[in-house]
């Protein structure tokens, strides 16, 4: 075998400016293929981060029953007793926040305009982690010991025409069925990312929440994670903490309540397929001709080896290594290549990214060459010369050895 | 039964109009340690004949054996297996390996065979040094005289230990003392180590090696050996 081996790569070098343009056209599509899939992952990275850390978070707890009944009997799903769970849960390593919210919907008011809002009452102190993607764009953040200052979104500043320091009156349904109203002073105005949910967000202290909706308890506990890889891990954890108390839970990860995540991932994998498969055939293309030509101008050799011994199946072997060594030095290659590409992208601040749709700000791309990107890529390169190898091999294999020797 | 017998052996090869029939239903016998030139004008089959012995190509009909082993119906896997073992092959233009050295070329018969790499190698140098290329162990093809490249394929068809050895006119591409060199090589190889050659040939050097020669006229074989003296029976080359 290792002669083998040695015999095909020594075969590979044989043809030094064939193979390296072969091995060049790798190295293209490598480079191509990681580079997108970067993006790419890049791309899902921040679509993932700006979903949990604006709005999700890892993992959210509810009373059981919550998502059958909290449309139907919204106030028999609270949590009760949220601080002690909230407690326990915040003592687990690799947990960043623990924070109740409770969310309602209702009429935003500044006596000039009315407007739909979306009101979500936060725990201003357990609030701070999930500021990183509200970019303040006036006035300040919301502060613990201001049980009046709400912040709005950019977009809602708009339709009420208010402005940092003007009263808003919300307007919503008790729980009891009563209307009622609240007020809060605009403290600052905030862009989530998403224009839509700019045009109707309200983000008020929690028990300003509490007093228009008239109950002490909560919608739900929100868990923020330091590092989105550890959420597998850390769940079972979270949910052997819920275990220990009488009350029963429903917990959700992000990804079972952001649906959207998973359409856009679908949909650029589905891309990236495409794509991947079309560098593969052109690669399959340039190496099923290196294979061929190199399988045409050896036929004297093949000849000389069937005629020492060697059999079909050791001459398959040979010109698979062979192409598939091919594929390995490409892919290879193509690794440092991409990570040049991508350093050099990181070097010049990346490649500035029109907003993509339902956001407002554009961003700045880079590669994120993840070993799965990278994975992907040689996986695809290498099975791809090992493809086009198949036919020059098995075609080697067949030639009848007498009219080999006449070359 | 001598270590080559053949029994009935025919060869065609479709042409324009009818098969041309090279080789029509023939015997022959070969005993161990025999050096057999085998001679006759261009195109009269002595490439077939040998090709068909070395179990490069099958016959249409009649059976060919090798050291008593009948190579009809063999699989691939076990043809290869007789190459390796029992036959040694010498081309004209001597088919070596160009990325590989002179040692590795005659080890490579060896590596199919299965043989450790120690002995390989040790195999490798005796072999080249009884071919008289001790000092060119580690030359590839390309950096050797023509002469040389057929020593090192002399020494890689005798690294298994053949009883046969088929050369299909192995002096072919090499000036005349270069190629009694050669024969000097394969007489002393026959005689000191009772390895049977078959060699095709135009040349009256090389047949004036063989203890016996072949006629083949249309498609038959005629043993010409105690006949007419050999130069009237040669085409002037
Ligand atoms: N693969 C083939 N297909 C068709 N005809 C062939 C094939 N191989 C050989 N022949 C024909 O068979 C005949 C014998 O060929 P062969 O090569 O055995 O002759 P030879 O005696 O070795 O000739 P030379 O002295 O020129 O080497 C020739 O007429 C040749 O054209
Ligand atoms: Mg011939």
């Amino acid at each position: 075998m290792f002669d083998l081996v040695s015999l095909s790569v020594r075969n590979i070098f044989r043809n030094r400016r064939r193979t390296i343009i072969t091995v060049f056209s790798i190295v293209v599509g490598f480079s191509a293929m990681a580079c997108f899939g970067g993006f790419i992952e890049f791309s899902f990275e921040g679509l993932r981060e700006t979903t949990i850390r604006t709005r999700l978070g890892h993992l959210q707890i509810y009373a059981d029953g919550y998502s059958q009944h909290r449309v139907s009997d919204p106030e028999s799903v609270l949590i009760s007793e949220p601080d002690e769970v909230m407690a326990h849960i915040a003592k687990l390593p690799g947990v960043a926040a623990v924070t109740p919210r409770l969310s309602f919907s209702g009429l935003g008011s500044t006596g000039r305009t009315t407007v739909n809002v979306s009101v979500i009452g936060v725990d201003p102190e357990g609030e701070e982690e999930f500021a990183d993607f509200e970019t303040l764009v006036a006035g300040r953040p919301l502060e613990p010991g201001d049980p009046e200052g709400g912040l709005i979104g950019e977009e809602l500043r708009n339709g009420l025409g208010a402005e940092v320091g003007d009263w808003v009156t919300v307007l919503t349904t008790s729980f009891g069925g009563i209307i009622n109203a609240v007020d809060f002073r605009v403290a600052g105005v905030v862009r989530t990312g998403s224009k839509e949910y700019d045009s109707v967000f309200v983000k008020v202290p929690i028990e300003l929440a509490q007093r228009a909706k008239e109950t002490a308890e909560v919608e739900r506990i929100v868990v923020l994670l330091d590092d989105t890889d550890d959420l597998s891990a850390l769940q079972p954890r979270i949910e052997e903490v819920l275990s220990m108390f009488d009350d029963e839970f429903e917990t959700r990860r992000w990804d079972e309540l952001a649906g959207f995540y998973d359409a856009v991932v679908a949909l650029y994998t589905g891309i990236f397929t495409v794509f991947a498969g079309i560098v593969g055939v052109v690669v399959m293309f340039s190496v099923a001709n290196t294979m061929t030509m190199a399988v045409f101008e050896r036929t004297g050799e093949i000849g000389a080896l069937r005629a020492i011994g060697a059999r079909r199946s050791t001459l398959v072997a040979m010109f698979l290594i062979e192409g598939v060594g091919v594929g390995l030095l490409g892919a290879g290659l193509g690794v440092v290549a991409s990570w040049l590409i991508a350093g050099a992208v990181q070097a010049t601040g990346g490649i500035a990214m029109p907003p993509p749709p339902g956001m407002s700000q554009g961003f700045q791309a880079y590669f994120s060459l993840t070993g799965d990107v990278l994975r992907n890529a040689f996986a695809v390169t290498v099975a791809a010369t090992l493809v086009s190898a198949v036919y020059p091999a098995y075609a080697a294999s067949r030639i009848r050895i007498v009219e080999a020797l006449q070359q | 039964m001598g270590v080559i017998s053949l029994r009935a052996v025919s060869k065609s090869y479709p042409s324009a109009d009818a098969r041309l029939e090279v080789l029509r239903g023939v015997d022959l016998e070969i005993d161990a340690g025999e050096f057999v030139a085998a001679i006759g004008p261009s195109g009269s089959g002595k490439s077939t004949l040998l090709n068909l012995i070395g179990g490069l190509d099958h016959p249409d009909s009649g059976t060919i054996r090798i050291d008593g082993l009948d190579l009809g119906g063999r699989d691939d896997r076990t043809l290869a297996a007789i190459r390796n073992k029992k036959l040694g092959f010498v081309f004209q233009s001597f088919h070596l390996i160009p990325v590989l050295t002179a040692a590795e070329n005659v080890a490579w018969p060896l590596v199919l065979k299965g043989m450790e790499r120690r002995s390989r190698a040790a195999r490798a140098t005796e072999l080249l040094e009884r071919v008289g290329l001790a000092g060119h162990l580690h030359r590839t093809p390309g950096r050797l005289s023509g002469g040389q490249r057929q020593r090192v394929a002399i020494a890689r068809a005798l690294a298994c230990r053949p009883k046969i050895i088929l050369a299909d006119e192995p002096t072919g591409n090499l000036d005349a003392v270069t190629a009694a060199g050669i024969m000097e090589l394969f007489a002393s190889l026959n005689r000191e180590e009772g390895v049977t050659f078959v060699v095709s040939t135009h040349d009256p050097m090389v047949v004036s090696h063989a203890g016996r020669r072949l006629q083949l006229t249309e498609g038959t074989l005629r043993d010409t050996s105690r006949e007419r003296p050999l130069h009237e029976d040669l085409p002037h080359v």
